[in-house]
């Protein structure tokens, strides 16, 4: 650990930290460009000079690209480095026009604030300034060449980190362009990184452009709801709307990335449907009669038809806290334990995944520095996209990546695919963790699996289930020993989804409280931001079951198909307006701040008058409430989020550093279970002759938040089919006609699309929300199916 | 006067095989791969002095030490064939005339460093050179001097040439390997060295075409006879002097390392045009200081310039006339070095423009007594601050112009104008 001086303090850094590094340690900023935290440094901005005064380099040199070395002596503020670094930021201003009033970018610019600190002031080049015509690169991403200070962090960020191919450095000396051949919109699923990265106003956020300025902007460290990984985010509103979200920084999961489903998917919070007000049959009524009517109604038919009359089902969208307090409701109205999901395929898998030792649980940062990543059924650019990034990352370190799937699962990276059936798939991780022999096919996996020394095994629990899921952990126990880690990481539906799994433990599962409607023994529904109607599969037996309630009560903040039917609507706070915690699917507790307070946005009630003014005593639409501040008043506790926490903690000891938890940082990880893996066992599977029907997650137009984000609109893919090739050629099927899918008793109509890459004698429709395809649900087992052709092309 | 790269050379005239093995030709090769072992063609290359010849001057013998030649796995020798120094013409010059020399060359430190691979990256525009070149390893592979087992040795060498898409910065070592490797030609950040980790990540050996045409007489007449050949104490062989500018005869010839400016201009160059004087000259190609008149007597070798300031760079000697105006001189040449520039480092590629504007203002004699003081203050910013040596090159013109022409480029401050009388050849835009 080298110690060296910069500006007469004395600093220890890590070997391999650079001098603008350790300047960073101590609190001294020296203004840059091209290097970057997640990047690295390439010494091309020559912004970051210091002068060397001793040790083994001497002069004037880019602290970025000088190793950190005992002795060194460093100054960042000798006269020559200063009047250096401001002839910098001259040059690099020469071009860029003085448009800040109008620029997006402008108050969080770094190109501001490092020419503010270089002490450049006038510009002397009074010539022409060059400049660009722009490109339409797509609905997320605006284009503006003229402001472009050539530092490269755009190409580095989309070609190097995500993996794009489709947008780089064209041209050459101050003819530069920083585009597309041409127009077009940007193809990688992480290209809105490209608006943090950017470190002027080249590419902005659209459908972000011109709403606000930063300073305007209520922020607060939050985390992502649209998938399990938990990323860590900066959400922004201003006049009651969310208005954009950035990245955070969470080294242990995204570090400074998320996925643009996570970006874009923020719109559901400013739904105009969304539920605002508490109503009764669909009548308004104030907050304290609705809580009483709640308490009443189930009192009476406790009173009427005994306590297990009454059902609460919780989810995996709703926060930690909010699902523990259904519990207490649970107990004090001495009706059964609530249901967490209303999928029980999925409930379990999530089950499941949360027996894992915290010790054998992947993270991110884990996945990033592995050597071989093991993909079993997991989609990670459907089911957690941040995951396929890390993928990436492990691959330049010069990792491998062995795909088992069905599915043609694609990353931005290289990957070596073996196409397996489902069965296959559970087969395998039995074999792996029973230590048995692996067919023959699947050789080139047993040894990449001998020469790992990082292994991590990935596994989606839509496609494994439960048993699939304890197999995959089990087999990483089996090939995790003292000379090398073996790390596991299961994919999950929601953002809480393991969070809900923990509490939910042994209790009952969506199944039993669908038989139970059906008997016609349930008499109330409690439904705490859950959907069955768009999450149960069974939907027939639901509405069976829904039709034999007396009285259905929902809290949410989405206007969904249940929420229409409630008899009592219970209008909640989406994430962004409340706090709480969130487990992510490696064990990792991430407690989120209230960023702003509910309300109408004012771009719906100012009815697009500008400027958006109303005159009113009350803020309109400010009714929804934190479902667990709701539910705390009903239990009769008091609303206090950290005394919440505490008792939480003293009941589920894995929870034990609830209390401890700040919003900001990267989160904590939960204790592991006491009891050991359960052990799987050998499966026998029956070869399946029919061909076998497959619903997929897909990255836009699954995720139940996301499908009701506006900016995510012009991106959602159209209902397909997915055929092998093979299946095709029997079929005489080619690409694009039209064919009848049967299932079941649904019958369908949609456009094929043809594989080499996936199993055969499988086909994949992919479950898109809103959509025809709507009913076909991910997370249970794949049904036989038959499809012919209806017309060509 | 003892000629070894233009031997064989006549206009009008390439060299095939058949008259190169004539004359001598690949009788090195037959000797070092009959009685040599390959380290004592290294060490008789480090014995002989050769610098080398591409522009930076620095020691073959010193570079190929660094190289790892026992490593196992691929190595490459990698030809710097894309000469693009404006008045530099020398390697043409010789693969016009002589192609077979860079052949035996190659295959000659390929064999002194282990290396079974070898790439030639040629200018864009030389098209007579590539199909010399072109024809010139069909006939050495045809003649087993250049393939497999060469010469019914173990030793076997492929060499493969590759055409530059056409830009200056690719002459540029690691962005040479850039452009090869099929990367957009940005340089890379040393080190690592290409020594080291070179062409797809692997050691590679980098030398100028001049250099590795002088390795087969190094190992036919030895390190001593070679190092005799130049007339400085410390110079060593023979050097290919370009003449261009404002001078009676233009072209390229042969003589010994050392020569003086004067008798280059004087006895090789005919003289200044049209009956003028001597005003200034680019030794060693565009991105060299300039030197006056005061300095004819300086022997065109690497200390004696480096001395007076400037540096041989390759040889090109560029000669102004005592009516050319040094600013509108300078102007021309910045104009192609921003140009030039790849864009990837700031001093570079907004400095070097704003350079041009600073000259083009003083040019246009609207320039003021702080435009001057820019000009100065630009040049130490630039100058060693930039990633690659590209605009420190490309400052050369500018230093040269600051330190020995100041009072002309303060005469067209005070004048409001250009002083001198004509100099249209130099003033378009």
């Amino acid at each position: 650990m080298p110690t060296l001086i910069i500006d007469n303090q004395s600093v220890t850094v890590p070997e391999g930290t650079n001098v603008l590094e350790a300047a960073q340690q101590l609190g001294i900023v020296v203004p840059h460009f091209c290097y970057h935290e997640a990047l690295g440094a390439v010494g091309a901005c020559r912004l970051c000079a210091m002068l060397f005064i001793d040790g083994p380099v001497k002069g004037m040199q880019m602290s970025c690209m000088v190793e950190a070395k005992d002795g060194m002596v460093v100054s960042t503020e000798a006269p020559e480095a200063v009047a250096y670094r401001g002839q910098v930021i001259e040059w690099l201003m020469l071009n860029h026009p003085h448009d800040c009033p109008v620029c997006d970018e402008g108050g969080e610019c770094q190109l501001q604030d490092m020419t503010v600190a270089s002490g450049h002031s006038v510009r002397r080049y009074t010539g022409k300034k060059r400049t660009y015509l722009n490109q339409d690169l797509g609905p997320f991403i605006h284009h503006e060449m003229n402001r472009c200070i050539q530092c490269y962090r755009c190409v580095r960020t989309y070609q190097d980190y995500c993996g794009g191919t489709d947008y780089g450095v064209l041209g050459s000396n101050q003819r530069l362009y920083f585009g597309r051949f041409q127009d077009g919109p940007l193809e990688s699923p992480f290209a809105g990184n490209l608006i943090d990265l950017c470190p002027t106003g080249v590419l902005t956020n659209k459908p972000y452009r011109f709403t606000s300025r930063f300073w305007d902007l209520q922020e607060a460290p939050s985390v992502c709801p649209h998938c399990s990984l938990g990323c860590a985010t900066i959400p922004g509103a201003r006049f009651r709307e969310l208005q954009r979200v950035r990245s955070g920084n969470n080294p242990e999961i995204n570090g400074c990335f998320i996925c643009d489903r996570g970006r874009f998917g923020y719109d559901y919070v400013n739904h105009s449907d969304r539920p605002r007000t508490p109503l009764l049959h669909g009548e308004e009524i104030p907050w304290n009669e609705a809580l009483e009517t709640l308490l009443q109604r189930l009192t009476k038919l406790i009173e009427c038809h005994g306590s297990d009359s009454i059902a609460l089902l919780g989810s995996g969208r709703a926060s930690l806290e909010a699902n523990y307090l259904l519990q207490r409701l649970s107990e004090q109205l001495g009706s059964a334990a609530p249901v967490y999901g209303s999928h029980a395929g999925r409930d379990r898998a999530a089950r499941a995944a949360t027996t894992l030792p915290t010790e054998l649980s992947a993270s991110l940062a884990d996945v990033r520095n592995s050597d071989l990543i093991l993909l079993t059924g997991a989609d990670p650019l459907a089911e957690g996209p941040m995951l396929a990034l890390a993928i990436r990352q492990a691959v330049r370190n010069g990792g491998r990546v062995m795909i088992c799937d069905p599915r043609p699962v694609e990353l931005p990276c290289s990957t070596e695919y073996l196409a397996c059936q489902p069965q296959e798939l559970l087969q395998l991780l039995s074999a792996l963790s029973l230590g048995e022999t692996l067919p023959t096919k699947l050789q080139p996996l047993v040894e990449a699996l001998q020469l790992a020394q990082r292994p991590v095994l990935i596994g989606g629990g839509d496609l494994l289930g439960a048993e699939g899921t304890t197999a995959l952990l089990a087999a990483a126990q089996k090939l995790n020993s003292e000379d090398r880690s073996c790390l596991a990481m299961v994919l999950l539906p929601e953002a809480n989804s393991f969070g809900a799994a923990l509490l939910a433990a042994d209790g009952p599962d969506f199944e039993q409280l669908l038989a139970d409607m059906a008997s016609g023994r349930i008499k109330a529904l409690v439904c705490l931001e859950a959907d069955p109607l768009t999450d149960c599969p069974d939907r027939q037996q639901l509405l069976q079951g829904l039709e034999q309630l007396d009285f259905l009560a929902v809290f949410d903040h989405l206007p969904s198909l249940i929420a229409a039917k409630a008899d009592l609507l219970l209008p909640t706070t989406a994430l962004a307006e409340g706090a709480g915690t969130l487990i992510n699917n490696e064990g990792r507790m991430q407690a989120f701040a209230p960023v702003f307070s509910p309300g109408q946005p004012l771009r719906i009630t100012s009815q697009g008058n500008h400027p958006p003014r109303s005159f009113s005593t009350t803020t309109p639409g400010a009714l929804p409430c934190q479902a667990w501040a709701l539910l705390a008043k009903l239990c009769d506790l008091p609303v206090d989020l950290a005394k919440i926490r505490r008792e939480l903690a003293t009941q589920e000891p894995r929870l034990a550093g609830l209390p401890d938890l700040l919003a900001e940082g990267s989160g904590q990880r939960i204790q592991s279970a006491d009891k050991p893996l359960s052990q799987p066992h050998a499966l026998i599977t029956e070869q399946v002759d029919a061909l076998q029907l497959l619903a997929c997650e897909t990255l836009y137009g699954s995720e139940v938040l996301s499908a009701h984000s506006s900016p995510l609109d012009p991106v959602r893919p159209q209902p397909y089919l997915l055929l092998h090739e093979l299946d095709a050629d029997r079929l005489g099927i080619a690409a694009g006609d039209l064919v009848r899918l049967s299932a079941g008793e649904i019958q369908l109509t949609l456009p094929a699309q043809l594989s080499d890459r996936m199993a055969a004698g499988v086909v994949i429709v992919p479950h898109l929300r809103r959509t025809e395809l709507e009913s076909f649900y991910p997370g249970q087992p794949s049904q036989p199916c038959r499809v012919e052709k209806v017309s060509a092309l | 006067m003892s000629q070894l790269l233009f031997k064989n050379r006549r206009p009008n005239h390439t060299v095939l095989l058949d008259e190169y093995r004539q004359n001598g030709g690949y009788q090195g090769l037959e000797k070092a791969l009959r009685e040599l072992q390959p380290a004592q063609i290294r060490d008789e290359v480090k014995a002989s002095g050769l610098r080398g010849r591409g522009g930076a001057g620095f020691s073959t013998g010193l570079k190929w030490s660094f190289f790892p030649f026992d490593a196992p796995g691929d190595k490459y020798l990698v030809c710097n064939g894309d000469e693009m120094e404006p008045g530099t013409f020398k390697d043409r010059a010789l693969l016009e005339a002589d192609p077979h020399q860079l052949v035996e060359g190659m295959v000659l430190s390929a064999y002194a460093l282990n290396i079974t691979t070898g790439y030639i990256f040629l200018r864009y525009a030389y098209d007579q050179c590539y199909a010399n070149l072109q024809r010139a390893i069909a006939e050495a592979k045809q003649a087993g001097l250049l393939g497999r087992n060469i010469l019914g040795s173990d030793f076997s060498f492929e060499l493969h040439v590759h055409r530059s898409a056409g830009r200056y910065i690719c002459g540029e070592e690691t962005a040479l390997l850039n452009g090869l490797e099929g990367k957009r030609p940005n340089p890379r950040s040393k080190p690592p060295f290409p020594a080291i980790k070179g062409l797809f990540a692997k050691p590679t050996v980098l030398n100028n075409i001049e250099t590795l045409a002088n390795i087969p007489h190094i190992v036919n007449g030895g390190a001593q006879w070679f190092s005799d050949l130049a007339l400085t104490e410390e110079g060593a062989g023979t050097k290919l002097y370009g003449l261009a500018g404002h001078l009676n005869n233009r072209g390229c010839v042969e003589l010994p390392m050392g020569v003086t400016i004067g008798e280059l201009v004087e006895e090789h160059g005919g003289g200044v045009w049209q009956g003028r004087k001597f005003k200034a000259c680019l030794p060693g190609g565009a991105s060299t200081p300039y030197l006056t008149a005061a300095h004819l007597d300086v022997a065109m070798d690497y200390v004696p310039l480096e001395a007076v300031k400037t540096r041989l760079g390759t040889g090109g000697l560029v000669v102004f006339d005592d009516q050319t105006c040094m600013v509108a001189a300078t102007l021309n040449l910045m104009r192609f070095f921003a140009r030039e520039s790849c864009g990837w480092c700031t001093p570079c590629r907004d400095g070097l423009p704003m350079v041009c504007w600073v000259l083009e203002k003083i040019e246009s004699g609207q320039g003021t007594v702080d435009d001057v003081a820019m000009l100065r203050e630009l040049l130490g910013h630039i100058n060693g601050r930039s990633f690659c040596a590209l605009a420190l090159g490309a400052m050369g013109p500018v230093d040269g112009l600051l330190r020995l022409f100041e009072e002309e480029v303060l005469d067209h401050v005070k004048k409001g104008r250009c002083p001198l009388p004509r100099n249209s050849s130099l003033k378009e835009s």
